[in-house]
């Protein structure tokens, strides 16, 4: 995992990070915590769901 | 299983366009104390119009619940007005963060300020009165009627009084019409993620409140009140 950032941050990704004052770093950073959020929310409903299913048997 | 609803993957989506367009579209630079923190319309604003949309779907099913008795809506009524005080709160202390660099001060007493203050502390006094009663029918019908109460002191405080005195938020005394209704004050450009970001933070709120409900519904089948 870490030497797969390391490959990224050393080679492609490193011009696009850097450009504009690197607001697509923060682009980036925001968009990770967005992502994990709604897995959080989505894992959430489904072990509301599941609970939902135990009570209707 | 999770539930799928196709709008919780498009809440997914348009957040995601908001907080990757958002960072890179083309804003105006209006003057030096702006510059890019007009951005926070694609984050800040979208929290008060997801609170009113949630607030509105709360009075909904309160005045539902009046005419059914039907405890389900009560457990509505509850779910959505929380996500909308927490929209409500997220709203004010961006609110602040975001004056402090424009105005000088996190609190400068602006009438929009004040009355969004007022309006939250208003709904607050919502979950007192809910906290404070043990009987789940009186609770459920008295605030039921207090949250009629409290949405239409929205008016005053958030859509009326603030625009008949001179503020710092768009929309006060000397400018024209209605900056909530009429999007042309804004570039066309900010329009593309203003109105995206209204609709994906709205649905989280959405989701969020029915996850609430669900759980609420399955505490009162657990109880057997259901």
């Amino acid at each position: 995992m870490i030497s797969l950032l390391q490959a990224m941050t050393a080679n492609n990704t490193d011009s696009l990070m850097l450009r504009d004052g690197k607001i697509y770093l923060v682009m980036t950073v925001v968009s990770i915590i967005l992502v994990g959020l709604f897995i959080y929310v989505a894992s959430i409903d489904k072990k509301i769901s599941r609970l939902e299913q135990e009570t209707k048997n | 299983m999770l539930k799928a609803k196709w709008w919780k993957v498009l809440s997914f989506f348009l957040l995601l366009y908001t907080c990757t367009y958002g960072f890179i579209v083309k804003v105006p630079k209006l003057d030096d104390r702006m510059r890019e923190s007009i951005r926070n319309m694609f984050f800040h604003v979208p929290m008060w119009f997801g609170m009113m949309i949630l607030f509105f779907v709360s009075l909904f099913y309160a005045i539902k619940y009046l005419r059914s008795g039907n405890p389900v809506h009560d457990v509505y009524s509850y779910a959505y007005a929380s996500m909308g005080l927490v929209f409500g709160i997220l709203g004010i202390i961006t609110g602040a963060f975001w004056a402090n660099y424009q105005w000088g001060s996190p609190w400068v007493g602006d009438p929009k300020q004040n009355g969004a203050a007022i309006a939250l502390l208003i709904y607050f006094a919502y979950f007192v009165l809910r906290g404070s009663l043990i009987d789940t029918e009186k609770r459920a019908r008295l605030s039921a009627v207090y949250n009629i109460f409290s949405f239409f002191m929205l008016f005053p405080t958030l859509w009326i009084l603030p625009r008949l005195t001179e503020s710092l938020h768009p929309g006060g005394q000397g400018s024209e019409g209605n900056p909530g209704i009429n999007g042309k004050d804004m570039s066309a450009n900010m329009r593309t993620v203003f109105y995206p970001a209204v609709i994906g933070w709205t649905l989280l709120g959405v989701w969020i409140s029915t996850l609430n409900i669900r759980y609420q519904i399955l505490k009162l089948k657990k109880e057997e009140l259901l």
